[in-house]
């Protein structure tokens, strides 16, 4: 198993930054899968989390200069690494300015992943500095737990309104209650709704649209005759809403979230080289 | 003793509060003839910091009336009272044109009065805590390693490693300074993350090296001085000699000087190899003769060990045990008849407040044991204890002694000097430092405290 790789670009390096820190804003520990062409950020839904995943996705060719990856074997020439999202914040955070920050898998008293930052100094040699992060190596027998989540059959698709405001309302509403109704429907309408027993309050955003699923067939035909103005609604724990919305960094090109009625709330960010999925469940 | 700091010097003051905030809870005030100086030590005893503020530091210092008689004034602040006065001050930097500090002894009062903006004038008035002073005893110009650099560089590296991190390693030899985590390894496992790293001797201003060394302390005590020098763009420099030695920073500027001397771990290695303290019922010696009988230590002013009745004093020498109560008694048979043994018996003027050499002074210095959870249930009352240490003129008979902080006197009769030399030592089966009231044995590790009254 080798893997190594060089970020040379101030600009990439500043982007992986960011989204090395949103993951970590999400989560204490997650996996770190290395294929060749991708790496991905996972966590897969358990009770322990309250049942939320994960799945970023990043192509490995806009963020690195130079990567080279040896798998398990030849036929599963995949790697998962259980990392802390945290150290590897924490690592990148005083890189900023670094010539160059080369990120491989080594194995010093236990497996690690040793980052090395050349960064400029006063003196005619850069300085280094080295990271060493411990990972844990998931055996290959427990890499379905990690696989690609399905797209769920949701009830709504839509697009989220503009993340500052969204973000916003739902730290007002945090202070209220502790569970937050999300509804939309296929007109592009979408209601915030919280409940207590002494006051209800209602966001509504309209005129949002509703992204264009249909033609991929990726949905079941009983959703083309849906009616628009029919709710499709999930309760959430709102905490969850809010860390997920608090933790981007970068507004992304598109927000959109799929709602299944009563089941889950799919959020879907996506940026130029980034996807980011996020799953909560719902609370009855 | 009243001083009056100005302007720009209360913002110096304040962040010299806050660096020393960042060791200790509580600082000594010690109002010297050349200066004030404003001291600290952590809980544990393993680090220590003091600020030297020159006369020309003030706009108005007067220390003591000038009556031999008249009581010294020792007092020790909670740093929790102190720090939000001097926290404001260094935001709101316009509003206060003067600070006035002044003690007053039959009061018993410290107080601070700021006279600000639109004749608005604040007076705290804080209570104190009388105490004898403390200080440092380490000769820093005997390290065989010292190393000078910018505080920027510093601040560019320090800031590499986490804010939690507590303890990291620094590697020197004639190539190349290392800087990195001290990582402890649990089944084989690193736990938390590793940073290292290199610089090259051209970055350093002065580089000097002795002997190769790695020696590991505690960086985050270390944060408050550089974040003041970096303020002040003043270069920090660095003492240091092998694993176990005190290392010592210190900041240098014409008005002040900031010294910060925190105990590092000793190499496990070296304590299979170290010698018994040598037994002796009259442990009075020099420093410079116990370098030889005590062979753990190169410097001669290190401590050397005193022993009584066989006892040995837990520590890097392989000592056993120390117990205070038994060490007290033998040192008040050591006292002359006619003195009341309750109180300290005070050395003639041969304290020094800079850090000794042996050819003026010497000291008797005991060792004793940091908290053992093995070891009876009498020693985890004492996590550190004082001990006065005697000092001789060349004919003196003066001699002190002991007594433990637990039973901390607050006798008002500070008319007469006294040292006292506070040796810490820490033992460690998983070789980590632990703050405050350690249960668990530490590694050795010596930090030289003398404190001092005039």
């Amino acid at each position: 198993m080798k893997f190594r790789a060089k970020i040379v670009d101030v600009g990439c390096l500043n982007h992986f930054t960011r989204v090395v820190n949103t993951v970590s804003k999400l989560t204490k520990a997650c996996v770190l899968r290395l294929t060749c062409d991708h790496l991905y950020f996972v966590l897969s839904g358990r009770v322990a989390t309250g049942g939320v995943s994960m799945w970023c996705e990043l192509l490995q060719v806009n963020f690195f200069d130079e990567f080279q990856l040896e798998g398990v074997s030849a036929d599963a020439n995949e790697i998962f690494l259980e990392v802390a999202p945290e150290n590897l914040s924490r690592a990148l955070k005083t890189a900023q300015n670094a010539k160059s920050v080369k990120i491989k898998l080594t194995k010093k008293s236990c497996p690690c992943l040793t980052l090395a930052a050349e960064l400029p100094s006063l003196s005619s040699l850069s300085r280094v500095v080295t990271h060493d992060l411990p990972v844990d190596v998931i055996p290959r027998r427990l890499w379905y737990d990690f696989r690609e989540p399905q797209m769920p059959e949701f009830d709504v698709s839509i697009y989220l309104p503009p993340l500052k405001t969204m973000k916003s309302v739902v730290d007002r509403m945090k202070n209220l209650s502790n569970y937050l109704v999300v509804e939309a429907n296929l007109n592009g309408k979408m209601n915030l709704k919280i409940e207590t027993d002494l006051v209800s309050v209602t966001t509504h955003f309209k005129e949002l649209g509703n992204p264009p699923w249909g033609e991929d067939g990726s949905q079941s035909s009983s959703r083309t005759h849906r009616e628009p103005e029919l709710m499709a609604e999930t309760r959430v724990d709102i905490r969850k809403l809010q860390q997920f919305l608090t933790g981007q960094q970068v507004n992304p090109s598109r927000a959109m979230c799929n709602i299944v009625d009563g089941r889950i709330l799919h959020l879907i960010f996506l940026h130029e080289d980034v996807s980011l999925q996020y799953f909560i469940p719902a609370v009855v | 003793m009243k001083c009056v700091i100005e302007g720009n010097g209360i913002k110096v003051f304040g962040r010299a509060i806050h660096a020393l905030s960042r060791i200790g809870d509580e600082i000594w005030l010690d109002p010297l003839e050349d200066g004030l100086a404003v001291r600290t030590v952590n809980s544990s005893q393993s680090g220590y910091a003091c600020f030297c503020f020159a006369p020309l530091f003030f706009q108005q210092y007067i220390p003591d009336p000038a009556t031999k008689d008249s009581q010294a004034v020792k007092c020790k602040l909670n740093l929790k009272c102190v720090l939000p006065m001097f926290r404001c001050v260094t935001c709101r930097e316009r509003s206060v044109d003067r600070c006035e500090i002044s003690i007053k002894i039959p009061d018993g009062r410290v107080t601070f009065r700021f006279h600000c903006r639109h004749g608005i004038t604040k007076t705290h008035n804080l209570g104190y805590q009388e105490c004898e002073a403390l200080q440092a005893v380490f000769p820093a110009h005997l390290s065989p390693n010292v190393l000078m650099a910018q505080s920027k560089l510093l601040g560019g590296i320090v800031v590499h490693f986490p804010v939690s991190q507590e303890e990291v390693t620094l590697s020197v030899s004639s190539l190349k300074v290392v800087l990195k985590t001290f990582c402890v390894e649990e089944n084989d496992c690193i736990k938390g993350m590793n940073t290292a790293l290199m610089l090259h001797p051209d970055e350093l201003d002065y580089f000097q090296v002795g002997e190769d060394s790695d020696v590991t302390f505690c960086l985050k005590e270390l944060r408050g001085l550089l974040s003041f020098a970096e303020c002040y763009g003043l270069p920090v420099s660095c003492q240091f000699g092998a694993a176990g030695q005190p290392i010592s920073f210190t900041v240098k500027d014409i008005t002040l000087e900031a010294h910060v001397v925190l105990s590092t771990l000793t190499n496990p290695d070296s304590e299979s190899s170290s010698q018994p303290a040598p037994r002796d019922d009259c442990p009075v010696k020099t420093p410079k003769a116990s370098t030889a009988e005590n062979s753990t230590y190169e410097e001669p002013m290190e401590a050397e060990v005193c022993v009584s009745d066989g006892e040995r004093v837990a520590s890097s020498q392989g000592s056993e045990m120390f117990s205070p109560a038994r060490h007290m008694r033998k040192m008040m048979q050591l006292h002359a008849p006619e003195e009341i043994l309750q109180r300290p018996c005070f050395a003639p003027e041969s304290v020094l407040t800079t850090p000794v050499t042996p050819a003026t002074f010497k000291i008797r210095s005991l060792l004793f044991g940091a908290v053992y959870n093995s070891g009876d249930g009498k020693a985890a009352d004492f996590p550190s204890l004082v001990y006065a240490s005697d000092t001789e003129d060349d004919g003196g008979t003066q001699e002190t002694i002991s007594f433990s902080s637990g039973l901390q006197h607050t006798s008002a009769d500070l008319r007469r000097r006294e040292v006292l030399t506070v040796i810490t030592g820490f033992e460690s089966g998983n070789k980590r430092f632990q703050k405050g009231v350690g249960l668990e044995p530490f590694c050795c590790s010596q930090l030289h405290l003398v404190s001092i009254g005039k």
